[in-house]
């Protein structure tokens, strides 16, 4: 609907890129209007109406963010984003307990801003085990059991991944976190509102919240920290005390708001969401592997999230696919990673050839995504997929029954 | 011009409408065949040319695994191949394939691939029409 604003007035892509960011809901937009507009206090002015009722709209978003993980009120503390909340959380808590406690382990999956966290806290001293990943992407619960020492203060697993959609076993790992008395940290911003989540059921002490990934506003996330038994962490950014001491800094209302309704909102339309995403998603990988030969999906079929599909198809580029599949907004592999030249270093986790692993696309279906956005997506990606094997040197070789792992390569 | 990463109008329009897609007869005499590349970096490029009795590439063909620049690079050097002698062909450099198509700096590289599917493909030709200079360099 639309032209794009991008200059050169083309229709607007289909958007199927939900893990790299979603629309704001109406309902969202609706409830952070009057923030906007009319009631622009400052939520920590104690001393006039502006303030108060901004207080009480921060406050109210608050439970709405505690409702959806069950989790207490005073156990929320609003953050810039689900990255803030993660360097927060893993430093804010390593920091806290250096003194005794100087390990952490995580997994090789994690999002970067954990991973580049931990790379930060090495520097300082502390010792990190990055945990592999079997080839479905899950975590080896005997190689978390083994992986504890005597000073591990943090596990951090995340949820749901952003790139290939797994879910890993996090009752489990509350289970052993708990046993050993350490730290259970995840990264929920791909997992709540899409999936239940309950900090006291799967025992979590830590989670890292994002509002543009629930149809909320960018700019705002949420950190939950546990009261009972309570953690402890140094904040990161110093300045009025405001959130508990945890995270100086005027709260946005508006985007606190935004993100409280987006929480609400997803509670309400989990199940319906849930059970029509699969169905589309089903759809669309059926679809696609009855027509086209020699495609891999990326990750464990069970334990997944089944918004988040990604697609290794042999033979062909993953960026001329993109390119070729114009009025598609897609990704090949996480936004993070685009930058640099080397392929997903999920997939690589995850034991993908190389050559796969250029070859993978990641295909988001979210709450607004249609059956018929679906259908066209799949009519494009099987006509696109059969003329670019049509143009593949690798293809042809194949189809001529070489094997290309005997084939010397030349380097350059 | 390209904006950001947006990729430019020619580079879409070597994928939308290919010219030169496809293979000779790579035991012909006269057909050069040069393979570059390998699948675990994302690029792989075959080119093909076919040079008549005065040495004049009268035909070129190609197929690639690669990005959207990756093809229009091998697409655009088997255009500017043909009609070329084998010596004039040699002189095609990847900056002039990168200047053509606008390729940003992150994708010079592609370019750096086609100049060498080009020079791969005429030394195959030459080795072809020379036998025993093959054997003088095996000796060697």
């Amino acid at each position: 609907s639309g032209r794009s604003a991008d200059g050169t007035g083309a229709p607007r892509p289909l958007y199927m890129d939900v893990q790299a960011t979603t629309p704001l809901d109406p309902r969202v937009l609706d409830s952070m209007l009057p923030y906007l507009t009319a009631c622009y206090g400052n939520p920590h002015s104690r001393t006039h109406a502006y303030g108060w009722e901004s207080e009480a709209a921060m406050e109210k978003a608050r439970r709405q963010v505690a409702d959806l993980i069950g989790a207490d009120s005073r156990e929320i503390i609003f953050t810039s984003g689900a990255t803030e909340s993660n360097n927060m959380a893993i430093k804010g808590v390593a920091r806290f307990y250096k003194s005794r406690k100087k390990h952490i382990i995580t997994t090789q999956t994690e999002h970067k801003c954990v991973l580049d966290s931990c790379r930060s806290l090495e520097t300082e001293g502390f010792r990190v085990t990055y945990l592999p990943v079997k080839k479905n992407g899950l975590v080896d619960l005997k190689e978390l059991e083994a992986a504890f020492q005597p000073d591990t203060s943090l596990v951090s697993v995340m949820t749901v991944n952003n790139e290939i959609g797994v879910k890993q076993p996090i009752h489990d790992i509350g289970e052993i976190c708990r046993a050993r008395k350490v730290f259970f940290h995840t990264d929920a911003a791909q997992a709540i509102g899409k999936i239940p989540m309950d900090v006291n059921d799967m025992k979590i002490d830590l989670m890292s919240i994002s509002g543009h990934k629930i149809y909320g506003p960018k700019g705002v996330g949420a950190i939950y920290v546990r009261r009972r038994p309570r953690v402890r962490l140094e904040p990161l950014q110093s300045g009025g005390g405001q959130e508990r001491g945890l995270r100086s800094g005027t709260v946005p209302t508006p985007l606190a708001v935004g993100l409280g309704a987006a929480c609400e909102v997803a509670q309400q339309e989990m199940e319906y969401d849930h059970k029509r995403i699969s169905q589309l998603a089903e759809r669309l990988v059926t679809k696609i592997m009855s027509e086209v030969p020699d495609v891999v999906m990326n990750g464990d079929r069970e334990h997944r999230y089944p918004g988040c599909i990604n697609l290794s198809f042999a033979y062909v580029e993953g960026e001329s696919l993109l390119m070729a599949l114009k009025d598609v907004a897609l990704s090949s592999g996480s936004a993070c990673t685009s930058a640099s030249l080397e392929p997903s270093y999920v997939l690589r986790a995850i034991g993908t050839d190389e050559d796969l692993a250029h070859s993978s696309i990641r295909f988001g279906i979210g709450r607004f995504t249609t059956e018929e956005e679906v259908d066209y997506t799949v009519q494009k990606c099987i006509q696109h997929v059969k003329r670019l094997r049509e143009m593949s040197p690798l293809w042809e070789m194949v189809q001529d029954g070489i094997d290309l792992k005997s084939i010397k390569w030349t380097q350059h | 011009g390209a904006v950001g990463n947006a990729l430019s109008r020619q580079v879409v329009d070597h994928y939308e409408n290919p010219r030169n897609v496809g293979s000779l007869d790579r035991n012909a005499k006269n057909v050069g065949t040069g393979l570059v590349g390998a699948p675990a970096c994302g690029d792989v490029m075959k080119l093909q040319v076919e040079v008549d009795e005065n040495g004049k590439i009268v035909d070129a063909r190609f197929k690639t695994f690669g990005c959207g620049s990756a093809i229009a690079s091998s697409s655009l050097a088997t255009e500017w191949v043909k009609g070329k002698t084998v010596d004039e062909a040699l002189q095609i450099k990847n900056t002039d394939i990168a200047k053509e198509l606008c390729l940003p700096p992150v994708k010079l590289h592609c370019s750096m691939l086609a100049e060498d599917a080009i020079k791969a493909a005429l030394a195959d030709y030459k080795l072809k029409q020379d036998p025993n200079k093959k054997e003088a360099e095996k000796k060697a």
